[in-house]
């Protein structure tokens, strides 16, 4: 048979594209309710995670039945709120709905193109509150999840994530346990006119409201300071629209900060 | 029989895809920061590497040879997004990390290399076997350099801690993409002054 015939290599071509195509979507197809599963999974353990809900890398051994268990059993509420911080639609707590990461992009453009904006919340029964965040790092976008007390100032962890940091520096911010565990202790100042910053070479001694960036990974620890200054903005008026209880530990938090800025002096 | 384990052998010692040939550098570097990564990355390029040059084998007839790349293309290609498909259903952890690589499979020489230097011209069989040897060849190599990188980069062997144990500090230079060259410049040095037939006049 003549293989280099004009109609032959056309036609050949054109049923190896189909037969392909078919073979792939069948496989994107019967593959996808679990692909969908992982990532939901994936996000929900990272929030738990930075609502001080155990560690990711437990949930990650524990399997997705187990995370979405948890989640649906100790979730209150879950809501998105508007750039003036009222509700706008319930997420489906008992589905376990949340943002996935995709969604979280598109959020960003909201809020950097000043359109309306319409954020996750997500309210657990011990009055934890978390919040993700979203933006830019060195070589792709990074994200992540920030819990904060029931006062809504005091954070209690952080989660982040990353697509293509580098490995052993700026991939830090999701693999280095003692990065997010600074932010522990930490809380959100807006009085401050960055109200979370990341500074590089160490934060200073007592201040609430900052942490150490972590060496060798500059440009990721700016990408991570700008995303969490530009989305906890977006959150100002959730987040300092609460219970006069906020403004009394914003004092708190001051009190807390100035003494130990005075030994250090 | 011989020839089937001359077939076998080759890629993995005095063939070897990465060390002799040197190609599939490119994925060598950026995958051999943890072990972990390195090891489903090895097995994903034996999966891909074996199965299409058994397709393209089967198919080697009836190949127009004016479009013969085009359809190993489409081929390697299916192998690939199928392998990535099942690592984000089965394994969704590490097809993160793994991230853009594994994608990249597709681009790695390798493959379409195995496929047009032997699948076009042999068998099936011996084709499967030709780019299963050349998966572990490549895969050898890259177990042997992430074992160096990530002992010395950061102290641990399948995120164990060994090294960090015992107080060493972390070599930030090993998890850089330069130090993946000059470890794998040594694993080539090391060969040569081993299999001295390689060194050239």
């Amino acid at each position: 048979m003549n293989t280099n015939n004009n109609i032959y290599t056309v036609v050949y071509t054109a049923v190896i594209v189909i037969i392909v195509s078919a073979v792939l979507a069948f496989a994107s197809s019967s593959l996808k309710s679990r692909q969908e599963a992982n990532e939901k999974a994936e996000v929900v353990s990272q929030i738990l995670t930075a609502g001080k809900f155990g560690e990711k890398s437990e949930w990650s051994a524990k399997g997705n039945d187990a995370v979405l268990a948890f989640y649906k059993e100790n979730i209150a509420e879950a809501y998105t709120v508007n750039a003036a911080g009222a509700k706008v639609a319930d997420l489906n707590t008992a589905d376990a709905q949340v943002y996935t990461v995709s969604d979280l992009k598109a959020q960003n453009y909201n809020i950097k193109g000043g359109s309306d904006v319409c954020l996750p919340v997500y309210v657990f029964k011990n009055g934890t509150v978390v919040v993700p965040i979203y933006g830019a790092g060195l070589w792709g976008p990074v994200w992540g999840y920030i819990g904060f007390e029931p006062n809504r100032q005091d954070m209690v962890g952080a989660y982040f994530d990353h697509d293509s940091e580098t490995p052993g520096l700026g991939g830090k911010i999701k693999d280095d346990p003692s990065f997010r565990a600074m932010f522990e202790d930490k809380a959100v100042d807006f009085s401050d006119a960055t109200p979370f910053a990341i500074v590089k070479g160490g934060a200073p001694a007592g201040k609430i409201n900052a942490i150490d960036a972590i060496s060798g990974a500059t440009m990721t620890s700016n990408g991570v300071s700008e995303a969490i200054n530009n989305w906890l903005n977006a959150y100002k008026s959730f987040l300092t629209a609460v219970v006069p209880a906020s403004e009394e530990n914003q004092l708190r938090g001051r009190m807390m900060g100035e003494p130990t800025n005075a030994e250090e002096e | 029989m011989a020839n089937l384990k001359e077939t076998i052998l080759n890629p993995i010692t005095k063939g070897n895809p990465i060390t002799v040939l040197v190609l599939g550098i490119c994925s060598s570097l950026a995958v051999t920061v943890e072990l972990k990564g390195a090891f489903v990355m090895a097995l994903s390029v034996i999966a891909v590497t074996g199965l299409s040059s058994l397709v393209v084998s089967l198919l080697r007839k009836t190949i127009p040879n004016r479009v013969r790349i085009i359809v190993q293309l489409v081929v390697v290609a299916m192998m690939v997004i199928l392998v990535d498909q099942f690592l984000k259903a089965f394994a969704y952890g590490i097809d993160k990390q793994l991230s853009v690589y594994i994608g990249l499979i597709i681009t790695n020489c390798i493959v379409m290399g195995r496929i047009e230097a032997f699948a076009l011209g042999n068998e099936p069989i011996p084709s499967l076997l030709d780019g299963l040897a050349n998966g572990v060849g490549y895969g050898a190599i890259l177990i042997i350099v992430a074992f160096f990188r990530e002992l010395f980069g950061s102290g641990t062997l399948f995120g164990f801690p060994v090294l960090s144990a015992i107080g060493y500090t972390n070599n930030g230079l090993m998890i850089l993409p330069p130090m993946a060259l000059i470890l794998l410049g040594c694993v080539i040095w090391v060969q040569r002054s081993i299999q001295k037939d390689l060194q050239e006049k």
